[in-house]
């Protein structure tokens, strides 16, 4: 009986697991696309706008959904409330401390860190640039998460069900 | 003075400006920063490059040099972290923050089309502190009073730069829009509407259009807007009793003028000038001068004991004028010329 019970146990947890590792493949283009969109609020807040950066970031964060809109409002606070901080040591500790919760990889944050070492020094046509090649690259990144949504997603799924099926065999 | 920039200043010139000692923090005029060179201080006209341990000296040997990265941190700050946000101030070469400091900046200028586009690479900051001295025009004022219109006399001010013309316009606002006219028999007249045109922002020191300095509650201020064409439209949208400007001296501000005075409105306007003399050598002073555009002229000298200011009526100054070419009698007209009248160094602006 207790065997059994064990049994359903590991096959439950190994369903989950697989589970989750497929969410976290369909997770990250998503959140990619909305990067991508709240950076062009952000382009639009620079380009048309000259609204001056802390409340440009505010802005585009009210309009972007967590977690990725902390990873703004936390830039924008941080000049203020660190006082040795230049803005791309407040954006960069911003990227690091949220990046646990998000679901993206290396690539995506190196291009954030490298767009938040030229945002607010140079500019409008210099900012635009570096926005659009910013989100040139998370476009590339979006499309390989979307391959690798499309083949891993649905392997993952079944995965975690099969090892739990494994696992319970060899344990019996 | 230095407690009012020091929000501007990244951590590193904050620590080593706050190790002066309390009256030169007081007396700060400007901090000059200069990317990889000496740090230098202004101060009561003088100027000192300030050591690692805080001390000044007049050699520059020694003297703490600002990094890269705080001048990055500096520019920063006073443009808010949004560079892009200030081109017009960029093309200007200064950058007017809340306080009315003005922070000019120097370094490699963009071109386009022959015409300076902006500024990048910049590696030189020359912070200057405002000061507003309230009461600046409390001896001036009583003197340009125009008892029938129960308003000021059309006014000229004649100095050379650094004497206090513009802080004494900035009071002269004031009062007139508070209504504090610092005489007995006008004490009961009420505040008339100003008009500021502010071309280069140092009146008002405007901040996304409002005003830093207290320039008064019935007062309207163009800023930043070429002074012919920003009185004009003060004149048609804002309907100034009194108008005010800095440093006429181009035709067309000439015309507006003749414009405003047409309409019935004071013109309390300064000019760079060492003197009248100098002035009538000018020939858009000269022209208005002859027009009557002004009731009195008012030429004010720096000296150790403070500002001190000559009122003298524009038409004497005229005839004196003339009376000098005749070469004869200088003893012409002096029930017209004021003696110099002047204020004590404690609250000299």
């Amino acid at each position: 009986m207790i065997k059994l019970l064990g049994a359903v146990l590991v096959l439950f947890a190994g369903t989950m697991i697989g589970f989750q590792q497929a969410a976290r493949f369909a997770e990250r283009p998503r959140q990619l696309r909305q990067l991508a969109h709240a950076l062009q609020r952000l382009e639009t807040e620079i380009g048309y706008g000259h609204t001056p950066l802390p409340e440009a970031l505010e802005r585009t964060a009210s309009a972007t959904p967590e977690p990725l809109a902390s990873i703004f409002r936390k830039a924008a606070s941080g000049v203020w409330e660190t006082e040795s901080f230049s803005f791309r040591d407040s954006w960069e500790q911003a990227i690091r401390l949220q990046w646990e919760m998000t679901a993206m990889k290396k690539n995506e944050q190196a291009v954030l860190i490298r767009l938040g070492s030229t945002l607010g020094i140079s500019d409008k046509e210099d900012q635009l640039k570096h926005i659009h090649l910013a989100l040139l690259q998370l476009k590339s990144e979006e499309d390989a998460a979307r391959d690798d949504q499309g083949r891993y997603e649905k392997m993952w799924k079944s995965l975690g069900l099969l090892i739990a099926v494994l696992v319970v065999i060899l344990m019996v | 003075m230095l407690a009012r920039v020091v929000h501007l200043l990244p951590l590193e010139l904050k620590t080593l400006l706050e190790r002066l000692p309390d009256h030169m923090q007081e007396q700060l005029e400007e901090i000059r920063i200069r990317e990889g060179r000496p740090l230098e201080i202004g101060f009561r006209g003088q100027s000192r490059f300030m050591m690692v341990d805080g001390s000044l000296r007049q050699a520059a040997d020694g003297a703490y040099k600002p990094s890269a990265d705080t001048c990055r941190k500096l520019l920063e700050r006073i443009t808010n972290y949004s560079l892009y946000a200030m081109e017009e101030e960029l093309k200007r070469g200064f950058i007017t923050v809340s306080g009315g400091h003005r922070i000019g900046l120097a370094g490699r200028t963009i071109l386009d089309g022959g015409m300076v586009r902006g500024i990048r690479d910049i590696g030189a900051f020359n912070i200057r502190v405002a000061r507003e001295v309230i009461g600046a025009s409390a001896l001036l004022l009583p003197k340009l009073i125009d008892r029938n219109r129960k308003t000021l006399h059309s006014t000229l001010i004649l100095a050379p730069p650094q004497q206090g013309k513009t802080t004494l316009v900035r009071d002269i606002a004031r009062s007139v829009s508070y209504g504090l006219w610092p005489t007995l028999e006008a004490s009961s007249w009420q505040g008339r509407k100003v008009g500021i045109v502010d071309e280069r922002s140092e009146i008002a020191a405007c901040v996304r259009g409002i005003p830093t300095f207290d320039v008064g509650p019935r007062t309207d201020v163009m800023d930043a807007c070429p002074k012919a064409e920003g009185m004009m439209m003060l004149v048609r949208s804002m309907s100034p009793e009194v108008l005010i400007i800095d440093e006429i001296g181009r035709p067309e501000d000439g015309e507006a003028i003749r414009e405003a005075s047409h309409a019935g409105i004071s013109v309390v306007a300064t000019a760079h000038a060492y003197d009248l003399q100098d002035a009538r050598g000018r020939p858009v002073l000269l022209k208005l001068l002859e027009e009557g555009a002004f009731t009195y002229v008012v030429e004010l000298k720096r000296t150790e004991q403070g500002v001190m200011h000559r009122v003298v009526p524009a038409e004497a100054a005229l005839e004196s004028a003339a009376a000098r070419e005749v070469a004869a009698m200088p003893r012409l007209l002096p029930h017209a010329v004021q003696a110099w009248m002047g204020r004590r160094r404690a609250d000299d602006p």
